[in-house]
């Protein structure tokens, strides 16, 4: 157990990180990259920026877009990004890793804070899969990555709770831990090709569907030359 | 229970088939749209090639590499779209039905979608597919309210763009908008109405009349006139059909003074490229800026209509040079701009009954002509009305998306497509429901004719036609 907690929290946490980190940077260039390629071709360059800009804000910061529709779905969602954000990144334990490994170090969140957060997150992410499983719409459009993505989430939310709290046995504290590392470094591995990949591409998503909208022009002819119908007729 | 969900009834009537049995078997096609016969033969390798084509060609890719990572499926927009409030139909749900083109391209384009493919045994795009997509983007209005609802950003609306776009390019769009079509660009008329000029002339002699003995002013229809600032394309529909729009808009121009025309050469701002081909969209809007240009107009004015007004403004400045190209405004700008600079007047003693204002899909989901029709109508209506939700968030009139122009579905729009428009319509209580747009004006008088509302469809311009002070200046 020691052993593969030791592989777990050392070179392999370092591995998954990597993915993690290099699989979103992939993805994120290659969005602008793509952004960029499509405003070059565009025939109409006048791109309304403060329009994208804040609608992009407004769905960042859902404080009064989110409500209109879905309130609570939008509460819940809110509330479990919430804790999913600022628990891994601003928790203490964390930050003081990352400091003994890298000497970098930044704020971190009050104990009773991180708690609730903690609690919170698994609590609005199970309601979140109930949510998908009874609302009709969200069943039938959902694939097994939507049922199966809340409940990931929570695992290391569950078992970091169990080791900051439970009274349990080193030899339990280190088989939560060790679940709890696992199940984070399978997140990070999975988070550049799944749905995840939201948590990076977020931003540039009105961005992307303002851009899309502007074509390149000339593109009758090359299309119909490549599809045999030049001069053929409507 | 959901008042916009339609009855059982209403959707048996709605989605009839309306085509004979031996032409669904000949053509392969379980659609309700009237399709010209087309090579049924292979049909997805053929979408396929005419898919791959058009990434090469455009700049469609990018946006789709995006969507199939952003895909949450949180099902936010079934809240939005008015078809799947009334069908209930979960395949009506916009992200459904973009799912059906995003899977497409990631199992045939993208590394990863072929490599699954290819260790699950999965063939791929088949033509129960292909039926499936012809069906579904043909139920959209393309209204794209679902798109402002999605958190993701996924504009459903351009995927359905897309869809009928490689679909009309294996032979698969609805005739009525193919037909316009051929007549506008390779026609003898060259317009969707097929009115011949001399039509046109009679046409606008005989409304010159209709103003003089209405109004007692002469009030002309320029033609040809070159050097104006504005170049005029109506919907070319309202020649046949909106009388009062078009010698509304003559009688402000008379008022103003300014200068306009309408060219003989090419007068027809719809634009059915929009909604099914955008090569067909590119060789039009070419055509309304070529024929701008040869009159050395200095902008292009589109009349009262959504989506010629979109294909103009959008469209213009990306097939016709970018900024070089001349500025496209829609007439309500000009009306509004005329009447705040106390250009005209208008008597608010002569509509008294309540009115409302529909928002046209087009030109008021980006947020482009929102304000100034509701300013102009608030100036001289008594009695103005707005509906809920509005603006941005307006509901679609359930003929959006050219679906109007075929009249075979005719049943499907009045009593899903259109069935949410139609409760908030009967909602307002209003005894005249302005509607500036062509396609909206058709569409609507069908719904409150099939739901029997006790209401008069008009368009803007009618109504200040109705209003304005005009002087006789001779």
């Amino acid at each position: 157990m020691q052993t593969l907690l030791e592989l777990a929290q050392g070179p392999l946490f370092r591995l998954t990180f990597a993915i993690m980190a290099l699989g979103l940077l992939r993805i994120f260039i290659l969005d602008i990259w793509g952004a960029i390629e499509a405003y070059r071709k565009a025939g109409d360059k006048n791109i309304p920026w403060k329009q994208a800009i804040k609608k992009t804000l407004g769905w960042l910061f859902p404080v009064r877009k989110a409500f209109g529709s879905r309130p609570v779905y939008s509460l819940l969602s809110i509330l479990f990004h919430t804790g999913l954000i600022l628990v891994p990144i601003f928790l203490f334990a964390h930050v003081e890793l990352w400091k003994s490994g890298t000497g970098l170090g930044w704020i971190t969140l009050p104990k009773s804070w991180a708690d609730y957060l903690t609690l919170s997150t698994i609590i609005f992410g199970l309601a979140l899969f109930f949510g998908r499983i009874a609302v009709r719409a969200a069943s039938f459009l959902s694939r097994k990555q939507d049922y199966l993505w809340p409940l990931i989430l929570i695992v290391p939310f569950i078992t970091g709770y169990i080791c900051a709290h439970a009274g349990v046995t080193p030899a339990g504290y280190r088989f939560y831990m060790l679940i709890h590392i696992l199940s984070a470094e399978l997140i990070f591995v999975l988070l550049p090709f799944t749905k995840i990949a939201h948590c990076v591409l977020m931003p540039l998503s009105q961005l992307v569907a303002t851009l899309a909208w502007r074509f390149p022009p000339d593109t009758d002819e090359p299309v119909a030359i490549s599809l045999n119908k030049k001069g053929v007729p409507v | 229970m959901n008042k916009n969900r339609a009855t059982e009834e209403e959707r048996t009537r709605a989605l009839k088939p309306t085509k004979k049995p031996e032409v669904m078997e000949r053509q392969r096609l379980p659609v309700r749209y009237h399709v010209e016969d087309y090579d049924v033969a292979d049909r997805p390798r053929r979408f396929l090639e005419a898919f791959a084509v058009i990434l090469r060609h455009s700049n469609y890719r990018f946006a789709l590499e995006h969507f199939i990572r952003m895909s949450a499926k949180c099902s936010r927009c079934s809240v939005q779209c008015q078809v799947y409030l009334a069908s209930g139909d979960l395949k009506d749900i916009p992200c459904y039905r973009s799912e059906l083109l995003l899977g497409v391209y990631r199992r045939h384009f993208t590394m990863g979608g072929m490599l699954k493919g290819r260790v699950l045994g999965d063939s791929g795009l088949t033509d129960e597919m292909i039926e499936e997509m012809a069906e579904s983007f043909w139920n959209c209005t393309a209204c794209r309210r679902c798109s402002i609802e999605c958190p993701a950003g996924i504009d459903h609306g351009l995927i359905t763009h897309l869809g009928r776009y490689i679909l009309s390019e294996i032979g698969i769009a609805p005739r009525a908008l193919v037909v316009s079509v051929r007549e506008q660009l390779e026609g003898k008329t060259g317009n969707t109405s097929a009115i011949p000029v001399p039509a046109l002339l009679d046409t606008l002699e005989f409304l010159q009349d209709d103003m003089r003995e209405t109004k007692g002013v002469e009030i002309e229809f320029p033609l040809d006139v070159e050097g104006c600032d504005y170049v005029f394309f109506p919907a070319v529909s309202d020649y046949l059909m909106e009388a009062d729009t078009l010698m509304g808009i003559a009688a402000v121009f008379a008022a103003t003074g300014d200068s306009w025309t309408t060219g003989t050469g090419y007068f027809d701002g719809i634009n059915y490229g929009l909604f099914y081909s955008d090569r067909m969209l590119e060789r039009i809007v070419k055509k309304v800026h070529a024929e701008a240009e040869r009159l050395k107009g200095k902008n292009i004015l589109i009349g009262e209509c959504g989506h010629a007004s979109r294909s103009a403004k959008y469209f213009v400045p990306t097939y016709c040079g970018g900024e070089k190209a001349l500025p496209v405004i829609n007439i309500m700008e000009y009306t509004y701009g005329a009447l705040t600079e106390g250009r005209f007047r208008l008597d608010p003693n002569i509509v008294t009954e309540k009115v409302a204002y529909h928002d046209p899909c087009n030109i008021a989901r980006q947020g482009w002509i929102i304000d100034q029709p509701r300013e102009i109508l608030k100036a001289f209506c008594k009695n103005y009305v707005e509906m809920e939700p509005h603006g941005e968030n307006n509901i679609c009139c359930g003929g959006g998306g050219g679906t109007v122009s075929i009249d075979e579905i005719r049943p499907y729009r009045t009593t899903i497509a259109g069935k949410v428009k139609a409760e908030q319509i009967r909602g307002s209580g209003c005894k005249y429901l302005v509607a500036p747009c062509a396609n909206c004006k058709k569409q609507l008088r069908e719904l409150v004719e099939d739901q029997k509302i006790d209401c008069e469809v008009v368009g803007l311009h009618d109504l200040i036609y109705k209003a304005i002070i005009l002087e006789n200046k001779n």
